[in-house]
């Protein structure tokens, strides 16, 4: 995953908040960008321009109506919602949300229950080895064919070129047409 | 009713400490034309002698302390005038500077032998460079004298300016180009491209600051121009 996941957090206490930021660091499957927000009032102005692919939030004060208030703001099916679990709390509250941390969690804990939603989030973007389409593909690609030329010649339709063209960059998360240069050389899908 | 912020810089702090704490504000201070040897003084001091406007240094200051994300409250009367010229030698620094210097680096780090490879990696960081270099120049062209023009109360017809998603591209530039080097280049001169990757890390944090100064203060204050600009040609 190229971009970072965002992840706001909302914990009044800067004990705990911080605390759970120095585990939040130790994350290393993927990269992350955290924002904190320290106060109830801040969680509707802040959502909009943080953008968070997950939410974190104390449970115990934001209570359900506001919980599903702030997935109607945010109105993005992606988003997942974790509850910070503080004190006890009855289960109907807590089925809400996506994940639920308890303070008491090992860091172990945290750590594996944030990086399992984070991975059935990018299930389909697993890492593979190029099929050989996928190789010729590339090097019509990187000779400057056009999808249409590259549909012509390998007898395709440019549909299906398109949805390889994806395939391959979300295997190898090259981008640009001088970054799969480089693969095919090192890879030697070209002779030059 | 004063909000928990995180502002972590006042202008009574000592500059050199500032430095200590976060070795990226060095860039700040050359940006604004500080130049090192200010002793003891603190930056409020120091911004007065520099004729720098304050509140934007600490604005740019306690953004890139925060780990580039915008510092509660999100608007501080920051001036634009002041910002303007701070985005204009950072552009300077990457493009006259800091790339140029890179590439000397990057071409001598490159595997004797390997032409082909070679010139396929030179064209992916040019072509870098090149993504930069429009982007910086359309600010600098466009959008900068564009809000000049707004701040003298000029009429002008609205430039849609939306800075975010052209930032994001171009580090993702930048971060595949090293991904694809660290994962694929069989670099035996192990010093020269560590040090010139060490630089491509530095340049990725200088930019991500670069761009979250962009989005974080100028886009909002422009935005703000615009508003200001709107009502009272309404009026």
């Amino acid at each position: 995953m190229s971009q970072p996941v965002r992840i706001s957090l909302f914990e009044p206490s800067v004990i705990i908040r911080h605390g759970l930021l120095s585990i939040l660091n130790r994350l290393n499957a993927f990269r992350i960008e955290v924002f904190e927000i320290p106060d109830i009032d801040q969680i509707k102005s802040s959502l909009p321009w943080q953008k968070p692919d997950i939410l974190i939030v104390n449970a115990s004060i934001i209570g359900i109506s506001s919980m599903n208030q702030i997935r109607k703001t945010i109105a993005s099916p992606d988003l997942k919602c974790v509850a910070l679990q503080t004190s006890l709390l009855d289960s109907s509250s807590l089925q809400t949300f996506d994940e639920v941390i308890s303070i008491y969690d090992s860091a172990e804990q945290i750590i594996g229950k944030l990086t399992h939603i984070v991975v059935s989030q990018e299930d389909g973007n697993k890492l593979e080895t190029l099929t050989s389409r996928e190789k010729e593909i590339i090097v019509c690609v990187i000779k400057g064919m056009t999808n249409k030329q590259i549909a012509d010649t390998l007898h395709l339709s440019p549909h299906t070129i398109v949805s390889h063209r994806r395939n391959i960059t979300a295997k190898l998360q090259i981008h640009s047409t001088a970054g799969l240069t480089v693969y095919a050389i090192v890879n030697k899908l070209v002779s030059v | 009713m004063k909000q928990y912020t995180f502002v972590k810089y006042q202008p009574s702090d000592a500059i050199s400490s500032l430095i200590n704490e976060n070795s990226h504000t060095l860039l700040v201070l050359s940006r604004f034309n500080i130049a090192l040897g200010f002793g003891d003084r603190n930056i409020g001091e120091v911004c007065r002698a520099n004729s720098v406007d304050v509140n934007t240094f600490l604005a740019i200051i306690n953004l890139m302390g925060n780990d580039n994300k915008p510092v509660l409250p999100v608007k501080s009367p920051v001036s634009i005038e002041c910002l303007i010229n701070y985005l204009y030698h950072s552009h300077q620094f990457f493009l006259n500077f800091r790339l140029p210097e890179m590439r000397r680096k990057f071409v001598a780090a490159l595997n004797e032998s390997e032409e082909d490879l070679n010139r396929a990696v030179l064209v992916y960081f040019d072509n870098f460079v090149a993504a930069l270099k429009k982007h910086t120049q359309n600010e600098d062209k466009k959008i900068f004298p564009y809000v000049q023009d707004l701040l003298k109360g000029k009429q002008r017809e609205k430039l849609p300016v939306v800075l975010s998603k052209q930032h994001e591209q171009i580090q993702t530039r930048l971060t595949e180009f090293k991904n694809v080097l660290i994962k694929y280049y069989p670099a035996n001169k192990a010093n020269e491209i560590n040090s010139f990757l060490f630089d491509v890390f530095n340049c990725e944090k200088d930019l991500a600051s670069h761009n979250a100064v962009e989005e974080y203060l100028f886009q909002p204050a422009i935005d703000e121009l615009e508003n200001r600009n709107n009502s009272t040609t309404t009026i």
